[in-house]
This record gives C-alpha cells, sequence and structure tokens, in this order.
C-alpha cells in the first residue's frame, strides 16, 4: 500500500512536472526573432530642442497623450520617455526648458515638475494650490534664470528653479472682475501679470522677483479689447502690443515702471500702408529667446490667411521689415516661412532672406498638411546659418528634415491611438497562385490536363532554381549588404502564413498597413475627413483566398453626435481605395453585421441597420438580396441602448424590414450596462466535451448566440455597489445564467469564448481585483450532436463558477486563437506595468477541486488555490514592456501550435505565442548536431562490430 | 486555400445565424462616476525611496515609475531613487516600483483620513493582517526580473550523470572488463567459467556469445533479486526515494499556493 501511495505521490509529482512545463515562456535567444515592439509618443504638444550643449542630440516633446520624453534628432528614437496617468490629471498644461531643466506644469496646474533632460530622472515636483491654470513662464536677472513664475486664476506665485520652492506666494487683486490671462518677465527683476475686463480695460501689476511686492499697479483703457493672449504681444523693452480689427489698428504701451501712460498709443494700420483682410482676426506673434533678455523687437503680424508682415518697433515707430504676401501658412516662433514645400530661413534684424537656407521637403501624398514646424538653427563651422526643421502634420506624423530636403527620420505618432486593427493573410505570389489556378479550374481534356501539370511542374522548378541563385549569390556577398526589405511588390505569404498584413485604424483618421514580420509601416493613408469623436469598425470582406478579386476591407467611420456613417472600402495589401462604390447611408446606423454569405464575387455581405429599423445590405446585387431572402427567417440581431438598459432582439423579414421578437430591460435606476461581448465569429472549438476522471464526457455547451452582458450598478458605495453578468441567448432572449458578484465594482474587463467566460472586477470589501470564470456544460449527454439551434435547445445548461484573487490590476485582457482550436486556451493579461501574461487557462478552471481526489488528478486538474500567481516568466513580451495597453489583438497562423498576438496601446507589440509548445514544427533549439552525431556513431559502430564479427568468426575458423 | 473557408460543421448548420456585432451605442467606461464621489476632501502624499543595490539610480530611474493601485495614481523617481506621489486621497493603497529590469515587492499603504501613515506587507489572502513595515517607503529590489527559461542544454556530463545511462553503462564496463581482468586463456579459468554459465544457463547448446549476454543479464538480475547482499540497501534506497518525492511534491505544493 505504501508502495502505490509513493507511485502515486510520484505520479502527481511527474503531472506537475508536465503541467509547469506546458506553460510556454520565452527563451533568452529567442528575444527579437520574431517579436518587436515599436514605443510612440503621441501628438506633440510642446516642443523644444536642448541647445545648452552643442552636441546635444535631444528633442523634448511633451504630447496630448500626457507623455514627455527625449528624442534622438538624429534617429528618431526615444532616449527615455515618462508616461503619467492619462486623462486630465496628467495633463501637460505647459513645458519650459531652460539648460538641463525642464519645467512641465501638469493636470490643470495642480503640479510643477522639473525633469533632468540628460539623465531623464525628476528633480523635484511640487503641488499648486489650486487647478486654475493660466500660464507659466521664466523669470531670468541679470542674465541668469533662478526661478519660475505661475499664474493662476487668482494667485501668482513665484518658485525656484534649482529645488521647487515657493519664493512668494501673492494673490491678484480684484481677481472676481479681472482675468488674468498671462505673465511675462523681461529679465530685469520684475514680474508682470497681465488681465483683462473685457471690453473694458487692461489690469497691469507688475512684482518685485525679491519679495513679490507689488511695483506698479495700474490700468489702461481698452474698451475695444476682448482677450490678451488672442491678440497682444511684448516685444522689445517691454512694450505691450495689441491689434484691433475694428478700428483697424496696433495699440501699444509700454510696461517700464518709469512710464506713467495712461492711455495706450493708437498707430492705425492704414498709417503703416496696410490692410486687414475682411473677417479675418489679425494675430501678433513676438519671440523671446532667452527668458532672461527681453524678446525681440521685430514680430509677426498676420493680416489674412496667407498675408504675414514682419515689422520692427524702433524707438516708438514701426517699421515694415518684409511682406510675406505669396505665404501660404506660416508658423511662430522663428522667422521662417512654408510656402508649399519650402522653408526658407529670414534675417529677423533686416528681413532679408539668408542664403543657402531654402529647404525643400515633399509632402506624403497619403499625409495631411503640416500643423506645427519646429525649427533648430545652429552655427555651421564656416559662421553661416544652418538649420533643422521637425515638421508636425494633421495625421500627427513628425518628420525631421535635414538641408537641403533630406529626410531624416520620420514618426507616425498616429500608431500612439490605435482604435482597432486587423490581421489579413498576405496574397499568394503569381506562381502559387498559378498553381492554386490550375486546382480550380474546370478539367478540359486529359492532355490539356497533363500538359498544365508539367508546365507549372516547371513553373516551380524554376522558381526553386532561382530562388537556390539568389541565395548562393547573396551568400557571396558581404552580410551587411544584404537587405531583405519587405516591400508592397515582394509581400507574398510564408509556408507556414506566420506573416501578416496588419491593418491598423488610429482615432485621428490615418490608416496603417505594417508588415507583421518586421514592424515596417508598407502603406498609410489618411482620411482627412474623419470627425473627431469618432467610433471605427473595421470588417474583412474578403480575404486574398479569392485570386482573381482582389482582398477588400471595409471601414465604418460613425460620428458619434449625429449617428451619420460613412464607409471607407480599401484594398488591405495595398491600401488604396477601392473603385466599389459604398452605399451612400443617409440614416444613422445603429448596428452592422457581416454575414457569412458571399456575392458572386466572394465578398461577404455587411448588413447596416439604421435607425428606422430598416436594413441595407452592401454589396447589394441582386444575387445579395436573393440570397437575403431565402436566409432572411434564420438571420437574427440585437441591438443595445445602454442609455434607457435595453437589449432588444430582431429578425429580418424577407423585404429586408425588421420585427422585434425580444425585450430585457435592465432597470437603470439600480444598474446599467457596461459591455455586451458575444463571441469572436472566427473561433473554432475543437473538442465538444471534457473526458472526466471515470472516462465518462462532459459535453461542452457550445451556443454561438450566446451574449455575455455586463451591468455595474448605479450605487457606487463600497458597501452596496455591485458587478452583474447575464448570460443570454442572442436569438431568443433567454436568460441562461445570471450572476452578481456584491461589494465589487468595475473596470470589469470580460472575455468570452467557447463555453466560459471569464471576467475581472475589482473587489471593495477585500481591495483586491479578483477574477471569476463561468464554465457552462450541457451534462453527460448531447441533445443534438449535429446541429446547435438556439430555438431547440430544452435543458438549461450545468453552470459552473469559481473565483480567485489577481494580485495586480489589469489593462486589457484576450485569450489566444488558433486555426482549429485544438491548441490550449491561455488569457493574455495586459498589466499597467507593462508586461502581458500569458496566463493558462487551466488555472482559471472552475472544476479545479479543493481536494485532491483519485479523478481530478486523472483528470490533471490542478488544486485550488485562490491566489494566482503572476510569474515574470510568463510575460510574452520579458522586459519590453508597454505603456498603457488598450487591447490585444490575436490571431490564428497557419500552424495550429502558433496565435499571432498584437498587443496596442501608446506602443505597439507583435510576438507569436504557443500555448501549447510548438507540437507541429521542430523546435528552435533542436539539436540536429546530436542526432546526426548519434546517427553517426551508431553507423560506425555497427560497421566496427561487424568487421570485428568477420575477424573474430575467421579467427575461430582457423583454430 | 479553400480549406480555409470551410466552417465546422456545428457552426455550418447553425439555424439560426445570428451575427454578433458591433454595439453602436456608446457606453460609458465605469471608473469615472465611481471616482467622482472621492475628489472632495484631503490630499494626501506617499513618500519613499527605491533602492537597487550596487546599480546607479541614473541607470534606471528613468524606466521607472510608481503605480498606486494600478495606474490610479503614478507617481516618478527622482534622480537620487526617492519618489513622492501627490494627490492621493485617504484610503488604502498597493503602492509598486515598476521598471522593466528590476523586480520590486509591492508594499500597502494605509492613509486615514486624518492623513496618518502606514505601510504593511500585501496581503490579498488576509486582508487585514498588518505586519509593519518602513514608512517613508524604504523599497529594496530584490534583483533583476527573470523573464527567461533556461534552454535544455546537451552536455556530456549530464547525459553521463543520468540514472538510466549510469545502470545501462556500469554493467557493461563489468561485461567488458571482466574478462580482460580474469585470464580467458587459462584453461582451468574457462572452464570454471563455462561451469558457472551452464549453471545459469539452463540450456548450453547455443554457444553465440551475445546470446551468452543477454542470458548472463537476465540471470545476473534474477540472482540480485535473490541475492542477501542487496537486501540490506534497498530499504534505505527506498526510504531515500519516498523523501524525495515527498520533497519534491510539498515544494510543487508551495509553488501552487505563491
Amino acid at each position: 500500500r505504501a508502495a502505490a501511495a509513493m507511485a502515486k505521490l510520484i505520479l502527481l509529482w511527474l503531472k506537475c512536472i508536465i503541467l509547469y512545463n506546458a506553460v510556454d515562456a520565452v527563451f533568452e535567444d529567442q528575444v527579437g526573432k520574431f517579436d518587436w515592439r515599436q514605443q510612440y509618443v503621441g501628438k506633440v504638444r510642446f516642443s523644444h530642442f536642448d541647445t545648452h550643449v552643442q552636441s546635444s542630440k535631444k528633442v523634448l516633446v511633451a504630447t496630448e497623450n500626457n507623455v514627455f520624453a527625449a528624442l534622438n534628432t538624429r534617429t528618431g528614437e526615444l532616449f527615455w520617455r515618462h508616461v503619467d496617468k492619462s486623462g486630465p490629471e496628467g495633463n501637460i498644461d505647459a513645458l519650459l526648458h531652460h539648460g538641463q531643466d525642464a519645467i512641465l506644469v501638469v493636470g490643470n496646474g495642480r503640479l510643477l515638475r522639473s525633469w533632468d533632460v540628460n539623465v531623464g530622472g525628476l528633480n523635484w515636483e511640487i503641488v499648486l494650490d489650486s487647478g486654475s491654470f493660466q500660464k507659466a513662464c521664466l523669470v531670468g536677472q541679470q542674465g541668469t534664470v533662478k526661478h519660475v513664475a505661475v499664474l493662476e486664476k487668482n494667485i501668482i506665485s513665484l518658485h525656484y528653479l534649482s529645488n521647487g520652492h515657493q519664493k512668494w506666494i501673492e494673490n491678484l487683486p480684484d481677481s472676481e472682475t479681472v482675468d488674468y490671462q498671462t505673465v511675462y518677465s523681461g529679465g530685469n527683476g520684475e514680474v508682470y501679470a497681465l488681465g483683462i475686463v473685457p471690453h473694458s480695460h487692461i489690469v497691469i501689476i507688475a512684482y518685485s522677483t525679491d519679495d513679490g511686492e507689488i511695483i506698479k499697479q495700474i490700468s489702461v483703457e481698452a474698451p475695444w479689447l476682448s482677450n490678451i493672449v488672442a491678440s497682444c504681444a511684448v516685444i522689445g523693452q517691454g512694450v505691450l502690443i495689441c491689434v484691433d480689427s475694428a478700428t483697424p489698428s496696433l495699440y501699444m504701451y509700454n510696461l517700464n515702471p518709469n512710464m506713467d501712460d495712461l492711455q495706450m498709443t493708437q498707430i492705425p494700420l492704414q498709417s503703416l500702408g496696410l490692410e486687414v483682410a475682411p473677417d479675418f482676426q489679425p494675430v501678433l506673434v513676438s519671440h523671446q529667446p532667452n527668458s532672461a533678455h527681453q524678446p525681440l523687437s521685430e514680430f509677426f503680424l498676420q493680416l489674412g490667411p496667407d498675408n504675414f508682415l514682419l515689422l520692427q518697433f524702433n524707438n516708438g515707430q514701426i517699421v515694415t521689415l518684409r511682406d510675406f504676401k505669396p505665404v501660404r501658412k506660416l508658423f511662430s516662433i522663428f522667422l521662417f516661412h512654408i510656402q508649399k514645400h519650402y522653408i526658407n530661413l529670414f534675417s529677423a534684424e533686416t528681413g532679408r532672406r539668408l542664403l543657402d537656407t531654402t529647404l525643400i521637403f515633399v509632402m506624403d501624398p497619403n499625409g495631411g498638411k503640416p500643423e506645427k514646424i519646429y525649427i533648430q538653427p545652429f552655427l555651421k563651422k564656416d559662421d553661416s546659418v544652418g538649420y533643422r526643421a521637425m515638421v508636425q502634420t494633421e495625421d500627427h506624423t513628425l518628420t525631421f528634415i535635414q538641408q537641403p530636403g533630406r529626410v531624416m527620420w520620420t514618426r507616425e505618432e498616429a500608431l500612439s491611438d490605435v482604435v482597432t486593427m486587423e490581421m489579413v493573410d498576405l496574397p499568394l505570389t503569381g506562381t502559387q497562385a498559378e498553381l492554386e489556378g490550375e486546382f480550380g479550374k474546370k478539367a478540359d481534356g486529359l492532355m490539356s490536363m497533363v500538359f498544365k501539370r508539367l508546365s507549372s511542374q516547371l513553373i516551380l522548378l524554376q522558381a526553386w532554381i532561382s530562388h537556390l541563385w539568389k541565395l548562393f549569390y547573396d551568400a557571396r556577398k558581404p552580410r551587411s549588404q544584404v537587405k531583405n526589405e519587405v516591400t508592397i511588390e515582394n509581400l507574398s505569404r510564408d509556408e507556414f502564413n506566420l506573416q501578416k498584413m496588419m491593418v491598423m485604424v488610429t482615432a485621428s483618421g490615418k490608416l496603417f498597413g505594417i508588415d507583421s514580420k518586421t514592424g515596417s509601416i508598407l502603406w498609410r493613408h489618411y482620411l482627412n475627413d474623419v470627425p473627431s469623436n469618432a467610433a471605427f469598425k473595421l470588417m474583412v470582406q474578403r480575404t486574398t483566398a479569392h485570386f482573381p478579386h482582389p482582398p477588400q476591407c471595409t471601414l465604418l467611420i460613425k460620428d458619434k453626435d449625429t449617428g451619420l456613417t460613412t464607409l471607407h472600402v480599401f484594398n488591405p495589401i495595398f491600401g488604396k481605395k477601392s473603385h466599389v462604390t459604398p452605399p451612400a447611408l443617409p440614416q444613422p446606423i445603429l448596428q452592422s453585421l457581416l454575414l457569412p454569405l458571399m456575392d458572386q464575387d466572394y465578398a461577404k455581405v455587411l448588413l447596416l441597420v439604421d435607425d428606422q429599423y430598416k436594413v441595407s445590405a452592401f454589396p447589394s446585387t441582386k444575387n445579395v438580396l436573393q440570397q437575403l431572402q431565402e436566409m432572411a427567417s434564420s438571420i437574427f440581431f440585437y441591438l443595445v441602448d445602454s442609455s434607457q438598459g435595453r437589449l432588444s432582439g430582431y429578425r429580418l423579414r424577407t423585404d429586408l424590414s425588421t420585427e422585434q421578437i425580444w425585450e430585457v430591460v435592465i432597470p437603470m435606476e439600480i444598474q446599467r450596462i457596461v459591455s455586451v461581448k458575444g463571441k469572436r465569429p472566427n473561433e473554432h472549438v475543437h473538442s465538444q466535451g471534457r473526458v472526466m476522471g471515470d472516462r465518462s464526457v462532459l459535453y461542452k455547451y457550445l451556443n454561438p448566440n450566446l451574449l455575455a452582458v455586463v451591468t455595474e450598478s448605479t450605487d457606487t458605495h463600497q458597501e452596496r455597489s455591485f458587478v452583474g453578468i447575464i448570460l443570454i441567448d442572442g436569438v431568443t432572449g433567454r436568460i441562461i445564467h445570471e450572476a452578481v458578484q456584491r461589494k465589487a465594482r468595475g473596470p470589469v474587463h470580460i472575455v468570452h469564448s467557447e463555453n466560459w467566460v471569464v471576467y475581472e472586477y475589482w473587489s471593495t470589501k477585500s481591495r483586491r481585483n479578483e477574477f471569476s470564470v463561468i464554465e457552462l456544460y450541457e451534462g453527460m449527454e448531447l441533445y443534438n450532436s449535429t446541429v446547435f439551434s438556439s430555438l431547440d435547445r430544452p435543458h438549461a445548461p450545468q453552470v459552473l463558477q469559481q473565483s480567485y484573487i489577481f494580485p495586480s490590476a489589469i489593462s486589457t485582457m484576450e485569450a489566444t486563437l488558433t486555426e482549429k482550436g485544438i491548441t490550449s486556451r491561455h488569457l493574455l493579461i495586459g498589466l499597467p506595468s507593462g508586461g502581458i501574461l500569458s496566463l493558462p487557462k487551466m488555472f482559471l478552471d472552475p472544476r479545479r477541486p479543493e481536494i485532491v481526489s483519485e479523478q481530478s488528478r486523472e483528470e490533471n486538474l490542478i488544486p485550488y488555490a485562490p491566489e494566482l500567481m503572476i510569474r515574470t516568466e510568463w510575460f510574452i513580451n520579458y522586459n519590453q514592456s508597454i505603456s498603457r495597453v488598450r487591447g490585444i489583438h490575436t490571431s490564428p497562423s497557419g500552424l495550429e501550435s502558433t496565435c499571432l498576438v498584437v498587443a496596442y496601446g501608446l506602443d505597439i507589440y507583435q510576438t507569436r505565442v504557443y500555448p501549447s509548445k510548438q507540437f507541429d514544427v521542430l523546435k528552435d533549439d533542436y539539436d540536429y548536431m546530436l542526432i546526426s552525431s548519434v546517427l553517426l556513431a551508431l553507423f560506425f559502430a555497427t560497421m566496427i562490430s561487424k568487421r570485428l564479427a568477420e575477424v573474430k568468426l575467421l579467427n575461430r575458423a582457423w583454430r | 486555400m479553400w480549406h480555409r473557408e470551410r466552417i465546422p460543421l456545428l457552426l455550418a448548420f447553425v439555424q439560426s445565424v445570428l451575427v454578433v456585432g458591433w454595439c453602436f451605442t456608446e457606453m460609458e467606461a465605469g471608473p469615472g462616476a465611481a471616482m467622482s464621489t472621492q475628489t472632495n476632501g484631503d490630499r494626501f502624499k506617499i513618500e519613499g525611496r527605491a533602492i537597487v543595490p550596487g546599480v546607479k539610480t541614473q541607470d534606471w530611474v528613468s524606466t521607472a515609475r510608481v503605480l498606486v493601485d494600478g495606474e490610479e495614481h503614478v507617481g516618478f523617481l527622482r534622480t537620487d531613487g526617492s519618489f513622492a506621489v501627490n494627490d492621493v486621497p485617504s484610503g488604502s493603497y498597493v503602492v509598486e516600483v515598476v521598471t522593466p529590469t528590476y523586480r520590486f515587492e509591492a508594499v500597502r499603504v494605509d492613509i486615514t483620513s486624518k492623513g496618518k501613515m502606514r505601510a504593511r506587507l500585501v496581503n490579498y489572502i488576509k486582508t487585514s493582517e498588518v505586519i509593519r513595515q518602513p514608512y517613508p517607503l524604504q523599497i529594496r529590489s530584490s534583483g533583476p526580473h527573470s523573464y527567461f527559461m533556461k534552454r535544455e542544454t546537451w552536455g556530456w556530463t549530464d547525459f553521463l550523470m543520468n540514472p538510466m545511462v549510469m545502470m545501462m553503462v556500469l554493467p557493461l564496463l563489468i561485461i567488458v572488463l571482466l574478462p580482460k581482468v580474469v585470464n580467458t586463456n587459462d584453461p582451468e579459468m574457462r572452464k570454471e567459467m563455462e561451469q558457472s554459465m551452464n549453471m545459469l544457463n539452463p540450456n548450453p547448446e547455443l554457444p553465440d556469445v551475445s546470446e551468452l549476454m543477454t542470458k548472463l543479464f537476465s540471470g545476473s538480475k534474477g540472482s540480485s533479486k535473490a541475492g542477501s547482499s542487496s537486501k540490506g540497501t534497498r530499504p534505505a534506497a527506498k526510504r531515500r526515494a519516498k523523501k524525495l518525492s515527498m520533497q519534491n511534491n510539498s515544494a510543487d505544493l508551495d509553488s501552487w499556493d505563491q
């Protein structure tokens, strides 16, 4: 008996080892072999070149995604990057840069941070009093900058640059009536706060830098002025200059405390010979190159959409230096202009164009128009001026250009905000297609068949020889010269369909086609008429499998406010817009569904349901409409109205109208619908049941129409809040199961697949994240093993549920997907730390027993443990952490063992996972040497022993 | 490529084709509403210091962040390794220092409504258990993260030290070496050996060497079973094996519990 017990123990131990080994992990030599990461920062809001050291290669960027980073100006790569909290609390309001320090105002003036630009570490961080930030500026004195002034709605404060300590803080007088908008310092020991009472007067207060004492406080009449920031600027030796379009004239006021003017000096624009374009609000732009010194006395005046003037203020006189009449667009900060695609540098003092400073750049025809430009000027060795330009375009692309127009790098920052994506199979090459065509065509006689066979065989031979020749040719060249660059022309499917085209849709409306193997962008297409609050849905209507028909993707773009929808139909391999004209959709669209029906050109049918519950089909040929009529009785769809808490099911009628067949109302006062998850349509389930310990089969409840509805309580009190989950049949509206997690709140992350639902929530009672798994089983017998019908399933499924503790918050969750569904499933969990955890579904199994029994051991069930563990070996992205993971896309490959994974958020990461290890191909570490040496050794051993035996026999015979 | 388009039987004959579509109705994400109740009231600061022994702070601080309850509050590390997370309302939080290279233990920090702070070990199972930690936090790295599995490398020593190989090689050596040590040319010796072999071998007609060997093998196995010398060692070995397996077993249980 003891021996038997021991045997069992050993068996258990062995099983544990097997289980442990079954969990996939990355080996060190696989790093970068089939995975890649691209890091982004987002749309740039502020940017400064690091110029305090001549050799510095940094450009600092602060973005709308609350990221502060330093880029390498030579390569465009990141030196370092700091990702703050998303949302308004991490919003970057201002970026000031002085020497080694970069000062950021974060969260609507809540925090003031100083960063060390070289190391990328924090110098200091302080909390400011209230969250009503207006403006910040650096304050210099006697040529050195030591302070930073922060202006808020009702206070002004001065902080030391070295440690952030507050030097003084003062309340602004009359802050209820006066709107203080900007702060200015000219480097002479005073800080000016400029406020305005609209259409009445300007308030100017000068503070002493030393103790915050008010040196001068004055109100100046300005009944024509409504906004200082929009129409005023400070130039020269502290002269406030404003422009008024009504009069039209310029107004000047000297801020110097020794001057006691009570009026602004008016200079009519006509006296300068200038005219404002009708309906145009003129804009003034000044430049202060060093905050310890005064601003330049030259400034820009924009009088029309394409009319810029360079003016100079000189001893109370304004002189026109240059008139940039034909300019298309002019950018602030530096004195240059952009005309079509030229950049020229002009001297600010004289207005003359500098020689050899023309920079020509070619805009990407598939990109947007230029929006902002940042110039890095430098002195060349021969004392002439050189410069580099960083151009930001509407599609969030950064392009860094060097004279005379060489693009050094581009960053597609639109990819920091991927909304949805698909992976599309690559097309076959010409020869592969030829072969496929042979099998597809109808037979026309024996001889021609034989001939065709031979010719295709010949083509293959030719291709093979040319491949060999190329290999041989490449082998002779040095390694570095061999370029295996992927271009659209040489794209073709590989043996195992591991290389695919990633079609990515970004929030800015730019579409990308990325090669999944290398991560290089193969095509890009900017849709410039996309509304800013658009929702997107990408569908593959025709795959590459239907040669010679081109593959086709359809992007649904819906304006969230109006509900109006447009379709963009394109070829996912080349990114070109398709010739197929999409239907015009005058009505708001409620729901879209891609049917498995195909038209005669093998394009799947897309149904669109509008707010009148009328259905339109795309494509809508006769063939399609006929098929739809035949199928209509079996086409069902559902609508969710989360604002009313209503779920309703509809059926299609043959005349393409609809009929409501069920409705479930979730009371809005108590709970609201957070998400509705169906199963993925391309998911395959290989085994219909699970074999139990006693060799009986427990059949899975595989309802393809099942929906998982997640609700959250409206009451957010931690004792009364709850999370609900409802499993509902999408065809009949039958509620299969309902579960409530008390003392829990969202955000709920959910994965719904096969016969299980896994969801994660926050337990308010125990203050921890918990996972719960629900599995549905039909029982020991299948009701109808050939067909699943929602309308004919009398028995309710058995429901098993179990919950676990998860020791981290999660960002997103997805399950692996393989071609045939034989491979075991893993959950891919994106963590806030940037790791992507591959957790075997085996750990989330409601049949995990608390007490180990003979049968559970037989079934390979892991004994129940309340806490799931996070092992860093299970991170599929090892140290390549991914910031703010928003989605994980899984896609099957041609190999059953392999699942392609793309995680996107601020960064993009692509890799492959093998949930059950690589059972269908030889592993990377397969030891060819060992196998061949053993074989050889055996061969020689037999030879030698044979020889020896012969000798021995001969000897014996002689004896 | 037609087989790719083939849909499994189960799905193909589904009577009711329901395409799980995309819900257009916009849904609000949960946390916004839940957080709004906490905006009023005092805000506090969580302070501490992270240390990686033997590594300069400049080398790792630029990739590090301090996460409080996931990404609810975010702090950054100063160039000397210290950190402060501002604007945190009272409550109980899990504070983690996150870097892709070094591993830090998470700490739970409790803040009372008056701003009193304490730090304790994170225990998700017994959430009320208090094992005090120093506050301001002192978080010391326990080394670099281990992301990679070891490849099963193949070495001669592994191969030779394998018990199976040992079991095979030792008898082989005996078989090969024994005839060399014992002089087979000596007719007396030979006779003796033949005799002993005949004793083991029931049918002496087969003179083939290889067959003799196998016989010897099976014979020696039988003899060892009966042999008295092995009797003494066996139970000890058995005990040891049992102990080993139990150790392994408990180790595994530990790993599940983690």
